[in-house]
């Protein structure tokens, strides 16, 4: 029940990545940066590039989904490793005040909580997802979302005047 | 003076005396436990222990017992209240009325019942029930899971101990605990501990299950049911709980001593010292309560599942076959038992 | 922000739909009749390691269902940060996993430091992996205690604490305080160690290496208790454990190799020579194994750097004002639990725009609801302390 980790040399690894993700999807970026390959897709067709990284090049490791509120669209990154020191980045923006996007807890189950979490945060829907409950803040009577950006708090500083 | 004391010996008086003698050891012995267990984990755990009140810290017990008595008495609003408030008295009253067979000394014992073993057996297994009425009294998730495993505990226990009690009568040929010291005299290798070493090693065991000591301590469990049949209670209902465990503690270690290790007979007959030997009853009981603290402050805690194997799997079956050796070595050698 | 309808609709799809964690049918009962007992354990609870509460579901004593609930001591980490200047937020940062501070501020700093042009002087790098050495000795030995305590013997912790209190005592030394450092700075460390420390951490690395075989091999991995208490307990495959994300020792400890010092290198790792510790079991023991194996590399690499300290400075030049580039850093590192990372979103002002720590405790803590039903309660503990989470790094 050994689990096949990738070997070999760490940048014709990437290279191989980066074709294996260009061959199969359309993708609008795609770039290899020290250790790290780039994507930026769409979000009609992330479910089908973490799909190619898991099952046909065999990253085995999601580290994070980051969410960050740009003020009318929400851009995701997913962490990829694959445990050798290649890393794949992908990024994808959903447009709206109400997002939606495809659960990827079917491919890295490990994404449950990351999604969780992010529905909490931010309220993305993830269509499909098993268990989409609140993690960190009150199941019910509260109706927010902390980390948007319209979320004010009251001690915000900037220090703007420091030189 | 000696009519006083004549006097004295009639009944009620002798009767109250006793009483008054029991509850004065008993409630003394667990300030005592308690400190002697609070200094012996903090040496064994690198720390200095209680050593602030009084000196080297000996009146703590004293301060434990005034804050006990100073605390309110909670009760679960939903709890079978005179259950809950039952059960300590149904949890100390047995681990203090077996006291009274116990001899400390040549002609030391209170009641020299010739059935005392079987006193000892009926009594201690009462304990169980308070356990379940704690348990069951405080309408608690935790308490009942405690009061579930305490049950099963106790009464899983309770067949090696009675079994590797057969052994001792069947040695000495009786069930007052005053017939076997006296079969026991005449210098320690006369003490049933050595002919009978398994079945001491195996009441010793079993008596660690019998007090809910570590590792047995699956009724409490503090790390994973917090206390278990005794989460919810409070102030002096909790302190009369835990003079009840201290107190089946020393129990254990007295009969153990009395049966196994020659009660208070001298380990060789130049230091009998007459109506003074209770002092070796003393340290004898002393020395196993020590042991029990050692075992508690040392290894971890057994599983349920694996404490049921244990004590059926392996106890048991011990006692069994050494029985059998016994009654053969009696059978071929009648001159040397 | 959802409407409320729509939030509501997603909620009520999720809870009514069977799920991992969820029962299909709440209203199980046995061929007996009999119910399950619902019990709610935490989130004040003495294993919970921190507030926890877990919904469980018990068949007897089986775990038939375990829910985690989690959220108690939810500080706000990220939004916090994302209102503090650069700087600021490296305390804040401190109070994630407050076991080990030190792996919490070195992510963090990296991850701005990969957004700004600044050169990290090598005796800064090295004084930073000591220092998280030592952070990760204080927070190994420990929860090995805690495994104990969890298991009911009490004297091991008291031991791991003796040590814990010693390295603090040179953390308070070198960094002014025993427990929220605040150490590493962005392009540095706050100060040079004091004079004569290098040679008393030799002394007490030494007197450690002496120590930790007897106090916390020899007392406890023999005993019969402990090995049936935990071997087989909370035992996983390697695939599970990939699947589940996991990092750290709970991936280390089913023979998995993997760890972020070794494989994605960063600062004065880079030069040091050091084992990855698996073991091939996937249980408990197993992973009581491997923290004492990763303690012996601890000690070995903290000996390397102490060997060749290198001269210099401690503090690059950052600017006066820390204001990194616009774009997505990114710190990765080791923390005594696992992966750590730090994704840091600038927008080139002098707050952070976006900030997310991946804990490695949150995603361990999913295997809770993967492994948990089938073991019986008692069991619970064991496999907290497989996973070893603290409360303030899966709440963030």
């Amino acid at each position: 029940m050994a689990v096949t980790l990738p070997e070999g040399d760490l940048n014709s690894r990437l290279e191989n990545y980066l074709d294996g993700f260009r061959n199969r999807h359309g993708l609008e970026e795609a770039e290899v940066d020290g250790n790290v390959v780039r994507l930026v897709v769409k979000p009609e067709v992330l479910l089908a590039v973490l799909a190619t990284a898991k099952e046909r090049l065999r990253i085995l490791h999601l580290s994070f989904i980051t969410v960050v509120d740009r003020v009318g669209s929400f851009e995701l990154t997913y962490e990829l490793l694959d445990l050798r020191g290649g890393q794949v980045r992908v990024k994808t923006t959903v447009e709206g005040e109400e997002p939606v996007i495809d659960t990827v807890t079917e491919i890295y189950p490990t994404a449950n909580w990351h999604e969780r979490e992010a529905y909490d945060m931010f309220g993305i829907a993830f269509k499909g997802h098993p268990d989409l409950r609140r993690l960190y803040m009150w199941q019910d009577h509260f109706d927010h979302h902390p980390l948007l950006k319209s979320f004010e708090i009251s001690t915000k500083r900037t220090f703007e005047g420091l030189r | 003076m000696g009519t006083v004391l004549q006097y004295l010996d009639q009944e009620p008086f002798r009767f109250l005396l006793s009483v008054g003698a029991i509850l004065f050891l008993v409630l003394n012995l667990a300030a005592v436990f308690t400190m002697a267990e609070r200094k012996t984990s903090a040496y064994i755990q690198l720390r200095y222990g209680p050593n602030r009140v009084g000196p080297r810290g000996l009146l703590q017990p004293a301060a434990d017992v005034f804050k006990l008595f100073s605390k309110e008495n909670l009760s679960p609003s939903r709890a079978d209240l005179w259950i809950f408030l039952g059960a300590p008295i149904a949890m100390f009253i047995p681990a203090a009325l077996v006291w009274l067979v116990v001899p400390f000394a040549p002609n030391a014992v209170i009641a020299d019942l010739n059935v005392a073993i079987v006193f000892f057996i009926a009594v201690t297994s009462i304990g169980a029930l308070g356990l379940i009425m704690a348990g069951y009294g405080s309408r608690s998730t935790f308490s009942l899971l405690g009061a579930m495993r305490g049950a099963a505990q106790m009464i899983s226990y309770e067949v090696p101990l009675i079994l590797s009690l057969l052994g001792v009568i069947m040695l000495s040929g009786s069930l007052s605990l005053v017939d076997v010291v006296n079969a026991q005299g005449g210098g320690f290798w006369h003490w049933y501990f050595l002919p009978q070493l398994p079945m001491f090693i195996v009441f010793y065991i079993a008596g660690i299950a019998e007090a809910r000591r570590v590792p047995f301590d699956l009724p409490e469990g503090e790390s994973e049911i917090v206390g278990g049949f005794m989460v919810e209670y409070s102030g002096m209902t909790w302190g009369l709980i835990q003079a009840a465990e201290f107190a089946s503690m020393g129990l254990i270690s007295a009969i153990t001593a009395t049966l196994f290790l020659g009660g208070w007979q001298p380990p060789i007959e130049a230091l009998d010292f007459g109506n003074f030997n209770w002092i070796w009853f003393g340290l004898k009981t002393a020395l196993l309560v020590f042991t029990f603290q050692w075992i508690r402050w040392s290894l971890p805690r057994l599983r349920m599942d694996q404490l049921m194997d244990f004590g059926w799997k392996i106890l048991v079956p011990i006692c069994l076959i050494w029985l059998f050796v016994t009654a053969g070595l009696m059978l071929l050698f009648p001159s040397v038992f | 922000m959802l409407s409320e309808e729509r939030s509501k609709d997603i909620e009520t799809d999720a809870l009514s739909a069977p799920a991992a964690g969820r029962l299909a049918n709440p209203d199980v009962r046995d061929e007996f009749g009999l119910e399950t007992l619902d019990m709610s354990m935490g989130p004040q609870h003495p294993a919970m390691h921190g507030l926890l509460r877990l919904i469980l579901e018990l068949d007897g004593e089986t775990v038939v269902r375990c829910d985690p609930v989690m959220g108690y001591l939810h500080r706000s980490k990220e939004k916090i940060s994302e209102n503090r200047m650069y700087p600021a937020v490296i305390p804040i940062t401190d109070r994630i996993d407050y076991m080990n501070n030190m792996a919490m501020e070195y992510g963090y700093c990296l991850a701005v430091e990969s957004l700004m042009d600044v050169e990290i002087p090598p005796r800064a790098d090295a004084i930073r992996a000591l220092m998280n050495e030592f952070s990760r000795i204080m927070s190994h030995i420990p929860s090995i205690g805690f495994l104990l305590l969890e298991l009911g013997a009490f004297t091991p912790i008291l031991y791991a604490f003796r040590e814990r209190e010693r390295i603090q005592t040179i953390m308070e030394a070198v960094t002014g305080a025993r427990m929220m450092f605040h150490y590493i700075r962005i392009g540095g460390v706050k100060a040079d160690l004091p004079e004569g420390m290098p040679e008393e951490m030799w002394k007490y690395i030494e007197g450690l290496e002496e120590r930790l075989e007897p106090d916390f091999v020899d007392l406890i991995a023999g005993n019969e208790i402990f090995v049936a208490r935990t071997r087989g307990v909370g035992k996983m495959t390697q695939e599970k454990a990939v699947e589940m994300g996991l990092t750290g020792v709970p991936l280390r400890c089913t023979g998995v190799e993997f760890d972020v010092r070794k494989h994605y290198p960063y600062g004065w790792y880079k030069n040091l020579d050091f084992d990855v510790v698996t073991d091939e079991a996937g249980d408990v023991e197993a992973s009581y194994r491997c923290r004492i194996g990763e303690v012996k590399q601890s000690i070995r690499m903290i000996k390397q750097i102490l060997e060749n300290l290198p001269e210099g400075e401690v503090m690059g030049d950052t600017g006066r004002r820390i204001r990194p580039d616009e774009g997505d850093g990114f710190g990765r590192v080791e923390s005594a639990r696992g992966e750590y990372a730090v994704h840091i979103v600038s927008d080139g002002t002098d707050t952070p725009y976006r900030v997310h720590y991946r804990t490695p405790c949150t995603v361990n803590m999913q295997l809770l609801q993967e492994i948990v039903p089938g073991h019986y309660l008692p069991d619970i503990m064991p496999i907290m302390g497989l996973i070893d989470p603290v409360s303030g790094a899966w709440d963030k």
